[in-house]
């Protein structure tokens, strides 16, 4: 396997809807700013990968087709990939195995998302109807006919996690670490969320959608576009030094698909567990060489559909013990000046979620807090699927 | 007029508007993505005809490993080189494998249904769990009700079409005793009374001035809410009278597409019969302290019909619009 360097990355503002764009102008837009960040041509690129989560926002059963043509790409390989809320973290964990296998040199991963064109004609309001387009993805024979949606299904693990550990994820934790996304968005002037100020009472105080979840815990539905540019590490050398940006260097990836059945032990899904997050974080620090997580790894970008979920991701990725995630705020691991800096992006309850590209989005904010900062190591996640079955993590490192 | 597979008033007509933003006018158009199908339960077939036609639940247990799979999501062991189950009649009470979410807000298919709980059940002799609906007896379905270990009993629908709404689970401690071993029992085995409306604690002069405090800041928010666009999307399509009783009086409050208004006197025949035992409950409202499903949920506050959570929703926003609009 070849060293593999991230060499260019872009998104669009994020935005609740997107009236004026279709998702061909939002990736077209995407790419134009990670070429323009890398200072190549697309001509200089060999393929791309794209993640686009459901065909049904996009009201096409190939939705990648079209763009292949309006991003410059005409004739050479390109390959969409879907797996729920990690669609964009197994798009870059394609596009990266595309270089680093030797197919190609440079290859851009691309993640898309329109969801807020849904919608429910009876509310007059667009959730409801996202809602029900994301349930058709829970299992169809078993589960569905019951309402199953994403939340419900994040909510189930969250709460089995609560039986399994009483004390833990209480209310006044998560609605801090929702005021510190909140405050981390207004350095993100991309962010959905940037301008606006929510407090831990206001996140304590805002409603539940599904128990124990509250809306100001909770991510946002999102239009946006964004792509990340990986190239070959020979290639990237002459790139960068070209562009003047660091190399970012890919130096650990890893990914786990859970069981999508409840079970007595891990043949099937541990409830209390999001054992997918941990095999994959544990996969990419071994390929690493990382020994402890939070004395080595300075930023993390997680991707957090809920805050609670974002706390029991943040212990199974070895940050703190499981059934002591609290610790995160108790024990100021990521509070100003605390040892991590999670999600500065404003994470996907304050910054954005295009599903397709929403770990695009986290890669592209990771990489620019290691630049801007000058911090060596960054963590970025990936979940999705029901019951958070799907867990994907990449380590990328600041090497010049 | 038989159930439709997509419900009628769902559909919206053909048509298209022009949207505007800054200055630049953008086409948007009604359209769908539906495709209709005649789908086969295939090899779950008999799992789903127990349901409908049997009232029993089937099982598939490996003769290698012995476990036992519930319901029978697969007919091979993946664990034992494929070796073929033996589909088994399983039992029909078991025990909450997990604490179960409770859905406030579902999707567009299910917004009359919330609020309701959706869990997993292991039942007595399964290694795998049963997704299923779970509800009580009692009345509004809040957090406490089930938990992990909770035993449960299997309901099956009077009307059932192999379909996994045909069963759901109720607290064992709910079905009478020489029920609780009865198979195939059905929900109009149950009694299903409806919970009688709380009592409130009689008037004190102090209630009745937080009271009339309260109806005088509805005043001030409907007022305000007139002039802001976001709460008048918030409301805009919905009309419903509520009559707010608390230990302080009663009052009205009136949704009319888009707008909110106060009706001191209160209405005769209300769409919607809300009960709170304390008045601050709606001052903490509307300065985003508290909000009415919260308080549902806390068992603060009653509502007559549990469909009418859609209502509630509608005003939550309301504060959080205006907070916006301040701003």
């Amino acid at each position: 396997m070849r060293d593999v360097a991230i060499i260019g990355a872009g998104i669009t503002p994020c935005k609740g809807r997107w009236v004026e764009k279709t998702y061909y102008g939002l990736a077209q837009w995407a790419v134009k700013e990670a070429i323009a960040d890398a200072k190549i041509s697309i001509k200089d690129v060999d393929a791309a990968v794209y993640g686009i989560y459901n065909d049904i926002f996009e009201l096409s059963a190939i939705p990648e087709h079209p763009l292949q043509g309006i991003i410059g790409m005409t004739n050479k390989p390109g390959m969409r990939i879907t797996c729920g809320g990690a669609t964009g973290a197994y798009a870059m964990l394609t596009a990266y195995t595309w270089v680093a296998s030797g197919l190609y040199d440079i290859v851009i991963a691309l993640g898309v998302e329109k969801c807020t064109d849904c919608f429910d004609f009876e509310s007059k309001t667009s959730t409801p109807e996202v809602i029900k387009t994301i349930g058709w993805s829970g299992d169809t024979f078993f589960e569905r006919e019951l309402g199953w949606t994403a939340s419900d299904s994040y909510a189930e693990v969250v709460l089995a996690y609560m039986d399994e550990h009483p004390g833990d994820l209480k209310d006044e934790v998560s609605a801090k670490i929702s005021e510190i996304l909140c405050e981390h968005v207004q350095n993100n002037p991309y962010g959905q969320r940037y301008g606006e100020k929510v407090t831990a009472e206001m996140a304590m105080n805002s409603r539940y959608i599904v128990y124990p979840f509250k809306l100001l815990e909770t991510c946002v539905y999102t239009e946006g576009a964004g792509a990340i540019i990986f190239a070959s590490m020979d290639k990237a050398k002459a790139i960068c030094k070209n562009s003047g940006h660091p190399i970012i260097k890919v130096a650990g990836v890893g990914a786990s698909n859970e069981h999508n059945v409840a079970g007595r032990d891990d043949r099937h899904k541990i409830m209390h567990r999001i054992l997918s997050d941990h095999l994959a974080a544990k996969a990419a620090y071994k390929m690493a060489g990382i020994k402890n997580p939070l004395k080595e790894i300075q930023v993390v970008e997680l991707h957090d559909a809920f805050i609670k979920q974002l706390q029991i991701t943040m212990a199974e990725m070895g940050f703190v013990p499981l059934g002591r995630a609290d610790d995160l705020i108790e024990e100021g691991i990521m509070t100003q000046g605390g040892p991590v800096l999670v999600n500065p992006s404003g994470g996907l309850t304050y910054g954005g979620h295009f599903v397709g590209g929403s770990n695009m989005f986290s890669c592209w904010s990771a990489r620019r807090e290691l630049i801007k900062r000058g911090l060596d190591r960054a963590l970025i996640h990936g979940t999705g699927s029901t019951i958070a079955q799907y867990g994907v993590a990449m380590v990328i490192e600041r090497r010049s | 007029m038989a159930d439709k597979v997509i419900p009628l008033h769902m559909i919206p007509d053909v048509q298209s508007e022009v949207i505007e933003r800054d200055g630049k006018r953008y086409l948007q158009s009604n359209e769908s993505m539906f495709t209709f199908y005649k789908r086969s339960k295939g090899e779950f077939s008999k799992y789903f005809l127990g349901l409908k036609e049997e009232k029993k639940i089937y099982g598939a247990k490996c003769p290698k490993c012995g476990l036992v799979r519930v319901p029978p999501f697969m007919l091979f062991c993946p664990d034992c080189d494929f070796a073929e189950l033996e589909v088994i009649e399983v039992a029909q009470e078991g025990v909450m494998n997990s604490t179960p979410p409770i859905t406030y807000f579902g999707h567009s298919l299910m917004q009359h249904q919330v609020p309701f709980g959706r869990g997993r059940v292991m039942l007595d002799g399964a290694d795998t769990a049963l997704p299923i609906h779970v509800y009580t007896t009692k009345g509004v379905l809040t957090p406490r009700v089930f938990k992990r270990g909770t035993r449960v009993k299997v309901v099956f629908r009077n009307d059932r079409i192999g379909n996994p709404r045909d069963v759901f689970a109720v607290p064992i401690d709910e079905v009478p005793e020489n029920k609780r071993r009865v198979k195939g029992l059905q929900e109009n085995d149950l009694d299903w009374l409806s919970p009688a409306e709380p009592r409130i604690p009689a008037a004190t002069p102090e209630a009745q001035k937080t009271h009339e405090s309260v109806v005088q800041q509805l005043i001030a928010m409907a007022s305000q809410a007139a002039g802001s666009d976001r709460a008048k999307k918030d409301l805009a399509g919905w009309k419903r009278t509520i009559q707010v009783k608390t230990a302080g009086g009663a009052f009205g409050l009136k949704i009319d597409d888009g707008k909110l208004a106060v009706e001191p006197k209160g209405f005769d025949r209300p769409d919607l019969v809300m009960i709170a035992a304390d008045p601050r409950l709606f001052s903490d409202w509307m300065n985003s302290k508290e909000s009415l499903t919260n308080a549902i949920i806390a068992e603060k506050l009653w509502i007559s019909h549990n469909k009418e959570f859609t209502t509630v929703f509608k005003l939550d926003r309301v504060p959080r619009s205006l907070r916006r609009t301040q701003k």
